[in-house]
């Protein structure tokens, strides 16, 4: 074959037990190349949130593998922190730090994980602030914005590490209605330019304009990975049938 | 909602104080019997204070209330701290208007702030009198008080001048002044020894508060975060250490201290009783402060650390940028509320022999030249420990709303 895209996400098998017995991932495969918007749904407790929190050593598992970006994920704890420095992961909370302006949320991690220069990340701060359309809110405090604006500001500072990989966990699922758009425009642009993303959300339109693939999850295993058009107009599973005719 | 409510017409403070007092007959009655209570007693202690009451004991002791039996001709020592504290708290008071938290507006002396300086020289003017000192002594401490106003003056009016670099330096002065005001009381450094033994009075109750107020509040922190730590060592280590201290009183810890402390801490750091009842007090309030702190630590949501560890903020940096600044403001109240009880418990201090201020008057009134005198000294050291608790307290608010200024919102939800 000639050159295809790297793979930045590879798991294989993957299975996880909760403390309490729980199996919540029942050997699940996932494939992401470089550039791909792969986006998860499934049902509630299908177990999306902990196999998206599995690529940044959020969650531990139990079996199987798990290599992101060529690291392949084990207990090293120096890996887990070369590894969370190149995904980054928005929240459904937004989950932004209140006692921080805007613009040190961003500065933070930059100045004091990757040591760089802080004049030097504001500027970049500002410039991605700008990006998501927020510049001028850069010395607010997080209180002050709304749903949608606190949402972006916590894409540009997931950004502001100069992720290679974005993890989103039902990022609009916490929003009024009408700041949906505003972040999923955000992240459009953001898979326009190139960058990897893993996303759980149930954002039909979003999905059948953005995604490369469509992974469907019930209860801890993969049903289903098929690209938009397919998943959404000719499923060929039982189970994402009626997923689908539930989320309709 | 605003545009429907009634509009409430403000009375004047008189009809609303008739309203509040005398809204009902059975009202009327309760308020009169209080008044009345209230006015007997008033003139009472007026009769008592102004009649009957002899300050001598005050004003012949203000010395040993003051610094205990620190030696005459080291004295010196002690004044030039008091200025240099002064200084320093003028500075500081300055500073804090130069740079009023966002938002707030600057000016050179506020409402309050001539409240406080007319308060101060009303004290400096009035107290050394009342306390007979002699005109050298007196003043000094108009001196001392002129020094802190001039201090406040003009760190207000030209601290904005200062560049950023060097303000960022400003802070370090606190830590520095301390160092200073160590070898200043206990000597060294080409200084004559004055051991511990021979410090009394405010000087000893207020050295003590505030080493134990300092070092209690990093030791709380660090066993708060042990009780949440993921190392089952370091876990059971801190709740036990908490449970115990909480579990048992003061004064038993201080006697237990003064047996064991001298092999549990390296030598040099509790060479002698005093220092002993200084870590006592120190380990004692540490342990809530520590409970404090969790529970402010409880009260940041998980999501926090998520996203700082999903950033790549290693444990500890996650720790200090992300949690503790949250939970330390959630702590804030109730850490402040446990300095205070510090600065009362340390008159437990007398109970095992050391001549803090309480001491102090006890070795007082054993002098049959003051015998009966105990109304006078304890009223007067009651509101001396009232004056700092209420300064702490105020403080603590004004830390609070400087705190709320800088981020208006509650934590998200
Ligand atoms: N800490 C935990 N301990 C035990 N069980 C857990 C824990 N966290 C999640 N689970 C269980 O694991 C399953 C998968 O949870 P997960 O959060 O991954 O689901 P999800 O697909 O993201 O659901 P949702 O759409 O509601 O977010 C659920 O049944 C949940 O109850
Ligand atoms: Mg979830």
């Amino acid at each position: 074959m000639t050159s295809s895209p790297a793979l930045m996400i590879e798991a294989r098998g993957v299975e996880k037990w909760y403390p309490n017995g729980f199996h919540a991932l029942r050997g699940v495969d996932l494939y992401v190349h470089q550039g791909e918007v792969v986006v998860i749904m499934g049902p509630s407790g299908s177990g999306k949130s902990t196999f998206l929190r599995t690529f940044n050593a959020m969650e531990d598992f139990q079996k199987g593998s798990i290599v992101v970006d060529g690291i392949e994920i084990s207990d090293d704890l120096r890996r887990i922190d070369a590894i969370r420095r190149e995904v980054g992961m928005v929240f459904q909370q937004f989950n932004l730090f209140p006692h921080l302006s805007v613009l040190d949320n961003l500065t933070l991690a930059p100045v004091k994980v990757r040591k760089r220069p802080k004049a030097e990340v504001e500027r970049q701060a500002l410039e991605l602030l700008e990006r998501v359309g927020i510049a001028e809110q850069a010395h607010k405090f997080p209180g002050q914005l709304s749903g949608g604006q606190q949402q972006r500001v916590a894409i540009a500072r997931s950004l502001c590490m100069e992720p290679r990989i974005m993890l989103f966990d039902e990022p609009t699922s916490a929003l009024d209605p009408e700041m949906v758009q505003e972040v999923l425009a955000v992240m459009q642009e953001l898979a326009r330019d190139g960058m990897t993303m893993v996303v759980v959300s149930h954002e039909v339109r979003f999905a059948r304009q953005v995604a490369s693939r469509v992974v469907l999850m019930a209860d801890g295993e993969v049903v289903e990975v098929a690209p938009p058009q397919q998943f959404f107009t000719n499923p060929q599973h039982e189970r994402s049938k009626q997923f689908l005719s539930q989320i309709s | 909602m605003a545009s429907t409510a009634p509009l409430v017409v403000r009375a004047s403070p008189l009809r609303r104080l008739q309203k509040e007092l005398f809204g009902s007959r059975l009202d009327g009655l309760i308020s009169i019997a209080l008044l009345a209570a209230l006015l007997a007693a008033g003139l009472g202690f007026f009769r008592w204070a102004l009649f009957q009451a002899q300050w001598a004991v005050l004003s012949a002791n203000s010395t040993l209330f003051a610094v205990g039996r620190y030696p005459v001709e080291q004295q010196w020592r002690l004044w030039l701290l008091t200025s240099l504290l002064a200084l320093a708290t003028g500075l500081s008071w300055g500073l804090l208007r130069a740079f009023p938290g966002s938002g707030a507006v600057r000016a050179l002396w506020p409402r309050n702030d001539r409240w406080a300086a007319s308060i101060l020289v009303v004290l400096a003017l009035w107290r050394p009198m009342a306390l007979q000192l002699t005109l050298a002594i007196q003043a000094r401490w108009w001196g001392i008080a002129a020094l802190l106003l001039l201090a406040r003056w003009a760190a207000g009016r030209y601290g904005p001048a200062i560049p950023q670099a060097c303000r960022r330096l400003i802070p370090l002065f606190w830590p520095l002044l301390y160092l200073v005001g160590m070898v200043l009381i206990s000597g060294g450094l080409g200084l004559v020894q004055v051991p511990p033994s021979e410090w009394g009075g405010l000087l000893l109750t207020v050295l003590m508060a505030t080493f134990a107020i300092l070092l209690c509040f990093p030791l709380g922190v660090l066993l708060a975060l042990g009780r949440r730590s993921e190392l089952p060592l370091l876990r059971w280590g801190s709740v036990i250490y908490i449970e115990f201290i909480r579990g048992a009183p003061l004064i038993t810890l201080l006697f237990l201290g003064q047996n064991i402390l001298g092999f549990l801490l390296p030598g040099g750091l509790a060479p002698d009783r005093v220092w002993r009842a200084a870590w006592v007090l120190t380990f004692f309030a540490a342990a809530y402060v520590a409970e404090a702190v969790r529970s402010g630590l409880a009260a940041v949501p998980a999501g926090q650390l998520e996203a700082a560890r999903s950033l790549g903020l290693p444990m500890p940096l996650a720790l200090i940028h992300v949690m503790l600044p949250q939970a330390i403001r959630v702590a804030l109240p109730a850490t402040v509320g446990q300095f205070i009880t510090l600065l009362q418990d340390t008159t437990v201090l007398s109970l095992i022999g050391l001549l803090d201020l309480v001491g102090t008057a006890r070795t007082v009134m054993a002098n049959p030249m003051f015998l009966g005198k105990n109304a006078e000294v304890y009223l007067v050291l009651a509101i001396l420990f009232w004056t700092c608790c209420a300064a702490l307290g105020l403080g603590s608010r004004a830390l609070e709303t400087r705190l709320n200024t800088h981020s208006p919102s509650a934590p998200q939800a």
